[in-house]
C-alpha cells in the first residue's frame, strides 16, 4: 500500500509529445498547445502550461483541468515560443520535454467555412441559373399562396368600406431577412392603397425601419402618379420597447378600427396582443414571420398566414416579375439538393457502416 | 335554437372572466397541487443530490425580471435541496439586472434554515457554505475563465469580499470543484454553458427554464448535454415535490400552488374549445 | 443615376457584409467593426432623431387638429418630456447633473425602468393568457380533417402537460412529449431549410439589384 502511494507520489509520469502550432483559421495572436495524457491522469489535478521566448527561461502562463489541448490567445505574431506541460498532482509536478517552436499568424481564409461558402456558390448559381432562363423570356409557375392572392381583395375592402389599412413590421431591425422582406410587400401593398386611395397606417418599432418605410411607401405613391395623395404622417415611429409598441398598435386597432391588418415581419411574445386585438375590431388579418414560436399564434388568430419562406417570396409573387420567379425556381432546387442529400446520407447512415455524420462536421 | 348560436360565438369577455376568476381565486386561497416528478426533473435532482463532499453545485440565477414567476421557485427549490443535503453551493448572474432577483431568492432560503438553526453547524454561513460570485461581464468570461480560476474571474463576490480570503473558495478552485452547473434562464444561455464550459472542461450542466423555451431544450436533455431538465412551473413544482418528500422540508411551495390555477385555466380553455365544436357540429348538422 | 446610386451601395456593402464571415485577418475584422460600430451607429443616431421628430410631430399634430381622443396625446409628450429630463441631466442611475433623489427616493432612469416599464410589460405579457383562451376558443373549429388534427394535436399537449396527466392515463405524458419531440421538430425543421434557403436567397437577390422593392419597385 505505501509503495503504491508513494509510487504516485514520487514518480509521475511526464505529460509525452507536446506539439504547438499557430491555432488555424484565425485572426492571429494565438497558439494552440496539444500533449499526450500522462499515464498517471487519473490522479492528476491538471496540467499547467509554461512558455519560453528564449527556450531557457520558462513561465507559467496557464492550468488546464483534465484534458490535452490549451489555446493560447496572448502571443505576438512573428515571434517564436516554446512550451512545456507540466503534470501537476497535489505534491508533485513534472515538465514534458519542451515542443518545437511555433509562431503565429493570422490567416487569409477561415478553412472551416469553406464548405458554407461552396454551398452558396452552388445554391446561388441555380438562383443565377434560372434568372438567365427567366430573362431569355420563360416563364415559371409558382404555386398560389392564399394570403398573397387576399392582399389585394383586402385592400379593396378598406375602400369599400372607407377605413384604413394597418400595416405593422414587427420588431425586427432593418438587416433581418424578414423585416426587409415585409419593406419589400409594404412597397406593393402602399402602391395599392395609393391606387384605391386607402389611408395606410405604418408603426415603426425601430428608428433605421422607420426612414427606410417612409421612403418606400413615398416612391411607392409617387409610382403610381399619386404623390399628392401620400401623407408623410402615415408613417411613423411608435415605440422601440416590445410591449409598449404593442400596447401602441392595440390603442391604434381600437381607435381607428382598420378593416385590414397586415402583421409582417420579426414578431416575439406580442403577437398574439396584436393579432387578437385586430381579430376582436373585426379586420381581415394577413399575417407572416420567419419566428416559428410566433407560426401558431398568427396561424390560430389571423385570417392569412405567410409561413416562413412564403414571406420572402411574397414581393416575387405580387409583382410577377420574370426575375424575382426565376429566383424562387432556384430557391426551390436547393431544397431539392438538400432533401435528397439528408434522405441518401439517413439511409447509408442507417443500413451501412460508413461514418456518414462525419462528413458533415 | 338561439342557445346552439351562442355557443359558437360567446363574448370574450365572458371568456376573460370566467378565466381571471378561476386563475386568481385558487391564488387567493393558495394550497398546493402534489405533482409526480417527471425522469428530466429526477434526473436534475438526482446530480445535485450526487454532488460529492469536496464539490459544489454553481447555480446560474440569469432570469429576467420578466419570468421570475416561472422561474424563481426553480431557484428557490434548487437552494433548499443543496442546503438541505448540506452541499456548498457557489451562486453567480450573467446579467446585471438579474442579480437582485438572485440575492433575493438566496437571502429567503439561507434565512429559512438559519431561523431553524440550533447549532453553528446546522446554520447556513456565508463563505463557509456559499458564496454569492455576483457578476461579470461580458458572460463569455466566467464561462471561460472558471475553467482555469474562479477567483480570478471573480475577485471580488458581490459584497465586496475578496473571493480568495472566502473559506469554501480555498477548495473550490476552478471547474473541477464543481459538481454541476444549474442553469436558470429563460433564453440560449444554456447552450451557450454547454458550448463553452462543457465542451472545453466537461462541466456538467442541468438546467431550468421557462415552458416556452422548453420546446427548444428538449434535444439537449436527450444527447445527454443537460444532465437534467424542468421546463416551466410545472418543472418546478416536480422538482419542489421531490425536495419536500425527500428532504422533509415543509416551506412554501410557490410552484405547486400554482399549479391549480394552471390547471383550472387549461380546463376551461378546454371546456370552451369543446362548447364551441359543440355548437358548430349541431350548426353544421342543421344545414 | 436616383436609381443606380443605391443599388450600387447595396452591391457594395452587401459584398462587404459577407467577407469578414470568411477572412479572419485583422485588417478585415477591424474594418468590419469600425463599419458596423462606428458608422452603423451614427446612421442610427441620425434616425433616431428623425423617429423621434415623428412621433412628437404625430401627436402635437393631433392636439392641434383635436383629433379623436387628442386628450391621450398630451400624456405621450409629458411622458418624452419627463423621462428625456431625466436621462439626460439625471443620468441612468441618478450620477448625472441633476439631483436626482429626495432622502432614500431616486427619480433616475433605473427607478422610472423598475417602477413603470417591468410591471407595465409583465401586464401586457400576462395579458397573453387571456388572449391565448379567445383565440383557441375562436380558431380551434373541427372545419376540416387538418383542423381536427390541429384540435386534437392541441388537447393531447394540453392535458398531457398538466399535473393531473397521469392520473387519467400513464401513457398521456410520455405521449404528449412525443408529439412535441418527433412530428413538432420535424415539421419545424422543414420551415427551418426553407427559411434558410429563403434568407440566402433574398439577400443575394438585393445585393445584385433584382428585387428593387424597397426602392418603389421593379424596372
Amino acid at each position: 500500500m505505501t509503495l503504491i502511494l508513494l509510487t504516485a507520489i514520487f514518480a509521475l509520469a511526464p505529460p509525452g509529445e507536446v506539439r504547438a502550432y499557430d491555432t488555424p483559421s484565425d485572426g492571429g495572436e494565438a497558439i494552440t498547445i496539444e500533449w499526450q495524457l500522462s499515464q498517471d491522469d487519473a490522479v492528476l489535478d491538471g496540467y499547467e502550461i509554461y512558455r519560453s521566448e528564449d527556450g531557457v527561461n520558462f513561465e507559467r502562463i496557464g492550468l488546464r483541468g483534465p484534458g490535452r489541448q490549451y489555446f493560447e490567445d496572448v502571443t505576438q505574431d512573428g515571434k517564436s515560443y516554446v512550451y512545456k506541460i507540466a503534470a501537476v498532482s497535489k505534491t508533485t509536478k513534472i515538465f514534458s520535454q519542451p515542443s518545437g517552436e511555433a509562431i503565429s499568424s493570422p490567416q487569409w481564409i477561415d478553412r472551416n467555412k469553406l464548405n458554407i461558402l461552396f454551398a452558396i456558390f452552388i445554391f446561388g448559381g441555380f438562383i443565377m441559373y434560372f434568372m438567365y432562363h427567366a430573362r431569355k423570356g420563360k416563364e415559371f409557375f409558382i404555386r398560389k399562396i392564399a394570403g398573397l392572392q387576399a392582399v389585394e381583395d383586402a385592400v379593396g375592402r378598406a375602400t369599400e368600406m372607407g377605413k384604413p389599412t394597418l400595416y405593422i413590421l414587427g420588431l425586427g431591425y432593418v438587416e433581418e431577412v424578414a423585416t426587409i422582406a415585409s419593406l419589400n410587400i409594404l412597397g406593393e401593398v402602399a402602391k395599392k392603397t395609393a391606387q384605391y386611395n386607402t389611408k395606410l397606417i405604418v408603426p415603426n418599432a425601430d428608428p433605421i425601419v422607420y426612414v427606410v418605410a417612409q421612403e418606400i411607401v413615398k416612391e411607392s405613391y409617387t409610382k403610381i402618379g399619386r404623390p399628392d395623395a401620400y401623407d408623410p404622417d402615415s408613417v411613423f415611429f411608435l415605440a422601440r420597447e416590445q410591449m409598449a409598441y404593442a400596447a401602441g398598435i392595440t390603442g391604434i386597432m381600437t381607435r381607428e378600427k382598420p378593416a385590414t391588418n397586415f402583421l409582417i415581419g420579426y414578431f416575439a411574445a406580442e403577437s398574439l396582443v396584436l393579432a387578437e386585438t385586430g381579430a376582436s375590431t373585426g379586420a381581415i388579418q394577413i399575417a407572416g414571420t420567419d419566428a416559428l414560436a410566433q407560426l401558431p399564434f398568427f396561424i390560430t388568430a389571423c385570417d392569412y398566414t405567410l409561413i416562413g419562406e412564403e414571406l420572402y417570396a411574397a414581393s416575387a409573387y405580387i409583382s410577377k416579375q420574370p426575375l424575382l420567379l426565376g429566383a424562387i425556381k432556384g430557391e426551390d432546387w436547393g431544397k431539392v439538393v438538400i432533401a435528397t442529400t439528408l434522405f441518401i446520407a439517413s439511409i447509408i447512415g442507417l443500413l451501412t457502416k460508413f461514418p456518414i455524420l462525419d462528413l458533415f462536421e | 335554437m338561439k342557445f346552439i348560436d351562442r355557443l359558437t360565438k360567446i363574448d370574450r369577455r365572458i371568456i376573460y372572466a370566467i378565466l381571471a376568476l378561476v386563475v386568481i381565486l385558487p391564488l387567493v386561497f393558495p394550497s398546493a397541487l402534489k405533482v409526480k416528478p417527471m425522469k428530466p426533473v429526477e434526473k436534475l435532482y438526482e446530480a445535485v443530490d450526487n454532488i460529492p463532499e469536496d464539490k459544489a453545485l454553481l447555480l446560474d440565477c440569469s432570469y429576467a425580471p420578466q419570468i421570475k414567476a416561472e422561474v424563481e421557485p426553480m431557484a428557490i427549490a434548487v437552494l433548499r435541496h443543496a442546503f438541505g443535503k448540506r452541499k456548498k453551493v457557489l451562486v453567480l448572474a450573467l446579467y446585471v439586472q438579474m442579480l437582485g432577483l438572485a440575492q433575493k431568492a438566496l437571502t429567503q432560503v439561507t434565512e429559512e434554515f438559519n431561523s431553524k438553526a440550533q447549532t453553528n453547524i446546522d446554520s447556513i454561513i456565508y463563505g463557509r457554505d456559499y458564496v454569492f460570485l455576483g457578476w461579470t461581464p461580458p458572460p463569455l468570461i466566467p464561462m471561460l475563465g472558471m475553467g482555469e480560476s474562479i477567483t480570478d474571474v471573480y475577485p471580488a463576490d458581490y459584497y465586496g469580499n475578496q473571493t480568495d480570503t472566502l473559506e469554501l473558495m480555498q477548495y473550490i478552485k476552478n471547474y473541477n470543484n464543481i459538481g454541476i452547473l444549474v442553469c436558470l434562464s429563460g433564453s440560449a444561455i444554456p447552450k451557450a454553458w454547454v458550448m463553452y464550459a462543457q465542451n472545453r472542461f466537461g462541466l456538467a450542466v442541468g438546467v431550468g427554464c421557462t415552458a416556452v423555451s422548453g420546446a427548444d431544450f428538449y434535444a439537449y436533455y436527450q444527447t445527454g448535454q443537460f444532465s437534467g431538465l424542468m421546463v416551466g412551473m410545472k418543472g418546478a413544482a416536480e422538482y419542489e415535490e421531490l425536495v419536500e418528500e425527500n428532504l422533509e422540508i415543509k416551506e412554501k411551495r410557490m410552484a405547486s400552488e400554482a399549479m391549480l390555477p394552471m390547471t383550472y385555466a387549461h380546463f376551461i380553455i378546454i371546456f370552451f374549445i369543446v362548447i364551441g365544436n359543440i355548437g358548430y357540429f349541431i350548426q353544421r348538422r342543421r344545414k | 443615376m436616383k436609381k443606380k446610386f443605391p443599388l450600387l451601395l447595396v452591391f457594395v456593402f452587401g459584398i462587404l457584409g459577407i467577407i469578414p464571415f470568411l477572412i479572419p485577418h485583422p485588417i478585415v475584422q477591424h474594418s468590419d467593426e469600425y463599419i458596423r460600430n462606428d458608422i452603423l451607429r451614427i446612421l442610427a443616431a441620425f434616425a433616431l432623431v428623425l423617429a423621434l421628430g415623428s412621433l412628437l410631430k404625430v401627436h402635437a399634430d393631433k392636439i392641434k387638429r383635436k383629433k379623436v381622443n387628442w386628450q391621450y396625446s398630451w400624456v405621450l409628450i409629458l411622458a418624452f418630456i419627463v423621462s428625456s429630463i431625466i436621462g439626460l441631466f439625471g443620468g441612468v442611475a441618478g450620477t448625472g447633473l441633476l439631483p436626482t433623489s429626495f432622502g432614500s427616493f431616486n427619480f433616475n432612469i433605473q427607478t422610472l425602468y423598475e417602477n413603470i416599464i417591468i410591471p407595465l410589460a409583465s401586464s401586457m405579457f400576462a395579458l397573453l393568457a387571456f388572449y391565448m383562451a379567445s383565440a383557441s376558443y375562436r380558431a380551434f373549429r373541427a372545419r376540416s380533417s387538418e383542423a381536427t388534427l390541429l384540435l386534437v394535436a392541441a388537447f393531447v399537449v394540453m392535458i398531457g402537460f398538466l399535473p393531473v396527466a397521469s392520473s387519467i392515463s400513464s401513457k398521456l405524458p410520455a405521449f404528449a412529449q412525443w408529439v412535441l419531440n418527433v412530428p413538432n421538430v420535424a415539421g419545424q425543421r422543414g420551415v427551418l431549410f426553407g427559411i434558410a434557403l429563403g434568407a440566402v436567397a433574398t439577400s443575394l437577390k438585393i445585393i445584385l439589384g433584382i428585387e428593387r422593392a424597397w426602392l418603389g419597385g421593379g424596372d
